[in-house]
């Protein structure tokens, strides 16, 4: 798929409001429902259990998968261990001819439609039918399921009543519970006349042979009930050791996947069991297990990919992706899986050229991480799958030499210079940016830009009247691009409040850009030069403390031990630097905190999470603290305070009319709150938030960092 | 009992928060009657019968056909297809998510519980036990897991279209629980 390709579906996905609409509901209703589900049971707790298991599975596929065997066969089943898609395919396929197969019944099984079973099985002339109903509506419409539990969620209902009246030339009004009708008696003459059935398994447990399905609508029992021929094909990371340790998952997946306390059936196969066979005659089906591999022990080989058998395939992850809830399934182009899994699965599972270009619609962050049963790392995977895209297709030249000039410092710090003379045409003598000219008008549609400031960070740095007596240590600012050129203002703030708690702050001169978005674009080779740049420059050693008033920098700046692990005098002073660095709102809290003071003029202010100070470095406490602790300042919670606003570094750029929507939702929480001023500890969602303040003319709101508001509000008067 | 009484108050409001149906009665002469009146109301006329313990003692199949019902018990595979109701028992409850647990490794019994529209499950009352985990702690004591176990948590249902949940897709749309003390 190509990038334009892409662009395509997604503009036409956008467009669809069905899907849109019922994404967006759904993200709301989600959460609160999974919340309820959970209540009373340790999520945490289950989640670490789940991923022991899961991954025990994962160090001993092999022992597992002969147990399963010797197990499954002794209770009659006959297995078959595939290799690859082809091989599970001819084998099904010379089941059914030695079987005389004419009807095939499907209940759901993603395994089955990754090898593309269906395909090969119809080119032989038999009929196969899914009978889930979202499955057997798009079978119908001729298209890929749009989400890995609602399949056909981007249809109506009026949509789905054309597709029925077309199918059963029957005239279908849109009235659901008809449609469900329709569907069950249609669905009801396969199951009798099936003379096999194919099947997936959500648990596949070792020690006993038994298969676990966890299903709502009944098709599943019908299909292992009815048909004298029953095959099951099972991917090797469905394995567990123990039956008792299915009560994980079974606690969790139908929680995590549509919210439910349990679904409502789950059914337990061991072995081969009592069917209809001919002339009403009574006796043991004809019961066959698939055991798939198709690239996933290449999965296990990769060290960093290996966690990706802990999914239980719940959709938990995609339930809350602001970037699925847009655009929905069919985008990612894979033909099972969808969203951030789905282009990691897509990737080993299915085409690599897919899955690198999708895994760009990854934002990086990391809500899927609060809410995965499996503990997966899905945005650090992407980003590795982004990195390997990226070395070896290489970036587009715009791109790439974006990044070259940002990893030289002199040449970005000078082209930012002249951009602050450069931008007065577009600035009307204000702080931003609201229209480009051609190509570049994406970038300020439904936001503004801010303009770069007149005088860095840096030149104001050395006017700043540091008054600390006696001071009790001394912290190196790092400032990063945005708080430098941009939001110089913030800086002012971090050094008063640092100088409040009694320490003294330096500049270290040849600070250069943190590498992030050398990082996020998959260029590891620009990410080592600016790491190798601020190691030198900021020179860790001979401060106390490093500072960062950006949780984007600061992570970035941590994770330098990760880029310099082969280059052991870079790595030593990378640890240095990582142990002494916090973003602001930490640091000030751990040298003791603001003591209550302030203006004391009331201001309602409601604050705003960054997805990397939240969820990579915890940091959410210190700074509602800091702001609750200055007299005046009133902290007005807002609904999905910690939802991403959208900015996500180069994403806005790239893919502009995602991320707007996604900012959309935010400024709409914001409004609710009815608050003055968003205060935020990030300068990427600053500038994010105000760029969409801004277009909206009658917003009187303002957006702070907590280390400019904390300035504002304390300052001697 | 009184624990036997909070496990099954507990069960009955999970079962009906999942759109199922469920009466109690102290003794298994009294599900006769008690079926003849529900399923009388719901204008059901056919049946299919899986036999077991309780609706032995019950004597279901003789009092049913006295009522006017027309009651199977064998060739279930054709009459299931077509009856209205089918009656099976249950080996336990789980009082925390209103779910039944049935063992059924026999065809016949699976048809009666999945491919009627009106599924009528019996269970003893000291057979709900307050967990899930109790119950996989049951079958892993068993010399063998059976065949096939059903953990059944009311009606089948489908949000599919529009994600608006519908009651009543390929499995029973109506799901009836008469639990029995003795």
């Amino acid at each position: 798929m190509a990038n334009s390709e892409l662009k395509k579906e997604i503009a036409g996905a956008l467009q669809n409001n069905v899907l849109r609409g019922a994404l967006e509901r759904f993200s709301h209703l989600y959460v609160i429902a999974r919340e309820k589900a959970y209540q009373g049971y340790d999520f945490e707790a289950l989640r670490n259990k789940v991923q022991e298991i899961k991954s025990y599975s994962a160090s001993h596929i092999d022992e597992m998968i002969d147990l399963f065997e010797k197990n499954a066969t002794a209770r009659g089943a006959k297995v078959f261990r595939a290799a690859n898609g082809k091989e599970a395919n001819d084998y099904i396929k010379k089941l059914a001819q030695e079987k005389n197969v004419k009807k095939i019944v499907k209940s759901k099984s993603m395994a089955s439609e990754e090898i593309h079973l269906n395909e090969a099985l119809r080119a032989d002339g038999v009929e196969v039918q899914e009978t889930d109903l979202g499955e057997f509506i798009i079978a119908i419409e001729g298209k890929h399921p749009s989400h890995m539990v609602f399949p056909a969620i981007h249809l109506t209902k009026e949509q789905v009543a054309d597709l029925f009246t077309s199918y059963t030339n029957k005239k279908n009004d849109p009235i659901i519970s008809k449609l469900v009708k329709t569907a069950r008696s249609v669905m009801r003459k396969k199951f009798i006349e099936a003379d096999m059935g194919i099947s997936g398994a959500n648990i596949a447990v070792a020690e006993t042979g038994t298969l676990f399905m966890f299903t709502n609508e009944g098709n599943a029992d019908l299909t292992a009930t009815i048909p004298k021929t029953h095959v099951y094909v099972v991917g090797i990371e469905k394995l567990i050791p123990k039956f008792k340790d299915a009560s994980y998952i079974l606690k969790t997946l139908p929680r995590n996947g549509t919210a439910q306390n349990i679904t409502t059936y789950v059914s337990l196969y061991t072995g081969a069991t009592e069917a209809y066979l001919e002339n009403g005659m009574k006796g043991t089906k004809d019961f066959h297990i698939v055991i798939l591999d198709n690239g996933r022990r290449n999965i296990l080989k990769d060290e960093k990919f290996r966690q990706m058998f802990n999914c239980v395939r719940c959709g938990g992850c995609i339930n809350v992706c602001p970037a699925f809830q847009l655009v929905g399934g069919h985008v990612y182009g894979g033909k099972a899986y969808t969203g951030g899994i789905g282009t990691l699965l897509t990737a080993f599972l299915d085409s690599e050229e897919t899955a690198g270009k999708v895994q760009n619609l990854c934002l990086q962050c990391g809500k899927c991480t609060e809410v995965c049963v499996g503990k997966l790392q899905i945005p650090e995977m992407i980003l590795e799958l982004r990195n390997r895209h990226g070395q070896k297709t290489g970036l587009p030249f715009t791109q790439k030499f974006a990044l070259d000039v940002v990893s030289n410092r002199r040449l970005f710090h000078t082209m930012l210079r002249v951009a602050s003379v450069a931008q007065k045409p577009f600035t009307r003598g204000k702080q931003v940016i609201r229209h480009l000219p051609m190509f570049l008008s994406g970038l300020t549609e439904g936001r503004s830009l801010p303009a770069v400031a007149e005088k860095p960070f840096r030149d104001i740095f050395p006017t700043i009247e540091q008054d600390v007596k006696n001071p009790k240590g001394t912290v190196a600012i790092y400032a990063g691009c945005l708080l430098d050129f941009v939001y110089p203002r913030i800086g002012e703030g971090v050094v008063a409040a640092l100088n409040e708690v009694g320490y003294k702050v330096v500049f270290p001169e040849n600070q250069s850009c943190c590498g992030a978005p050398a990082t996020y674009m998959g260029d590891r080779e620009n990410a080592v030069k600016s790491a190798i740049l601020n190691i030198q420059g900021l020179e860790a050693e001979k401060v106390d403390y490093v500072v960062s008033a950006c949780p984007t920098c600061t992570h970035a700046l941590k994770e330098y031990k990760e880029l310099l692990h082969d280059n052991p005098e870079m790595l030593k002073r990378a640890e240095e630097l990582a142990n002494k660095l916090y973003d602001f709102s930490k640091l000030v809290t751990i040298l003791g905190g603001l003591e209550n003071k302030g203006d004391g003029i009331p201001l309602k202010v409601t604050y705003h999470d960054s997805c990397h100070l939240r969820r990579k470095m915890g940091v959410y406490q210190e700074q509602r603290d800091l702001l609750s602790n200055t007299s005046g300042i009133e902290l007005i919670e807002m609904n999905e305070s910690d939802r991403c606003c959208g900015f996500a570094g180069s994403y806005s750029i790239k893919f502009p009319e995602i991320s707007v929507p996604i900012l959309e939702r935010k400024l709409r929480n914001i409004a609710d709150t009815g608050a003055e001023v968003v205060a935020v500890d990030c300068p990427g969602c600053l500038m994010q938030i105000s760029g969409g303040l801004d277009q909206k003319d009658s917003s009187k709101i303002k957006v702070k960092h907590t280390a400019e508001l904390l300035l504002d509000k304390r300052k001697k008067k | 009992m009184e624990r036997i009484n909070q496990l099954y108050d507990k069960f009955k409001g999970k079962f009906e928060g999942v759109n199922g149906e469920c009466f109690r009665v102290a003794k298994s002469e009294e599900i006769g009657d008690l079926l003849i009146n529900i399923l009388g109301a719901k204008g059901s006329k056919t049946i299919s019968l899986y036999e077991s313990p309780i609706s032995q003692s019950a004597r279901l199949r003789e009092k049913l056909t006295e009522a006017g019902f027309i009651v199977h018990t064998d060739d279930l595979f054709t009459n299931t297809c077509t009856d209205h109701v089918g009656i099976t028992e249950v080996n336990w409850g789980i009082a925390e998510l209103g779910t039944m647990v049935q063992i059924a490794p026999e065809v016949d019994k699976r048809l009666c519980s999945t491919l009627v529209p009106i599924h009528v499950a019996l269970l003893k009352t000291d057979s709900i036990l307050p967990e899930m985990d109790d119950v996989l702690e049951k079958l892993d004591s068993l010399p063998q897991i059976p065949g096939f176990v059903g953990f059944v948590t009311g009606p089948s249902r489908s949000s599919d279209i529009e994600r608006i949940l519908e009651i009543g897709v390929h499995g029973p749309e109506q799901v009836i629980l008469i639990v029995t003390d003795q």
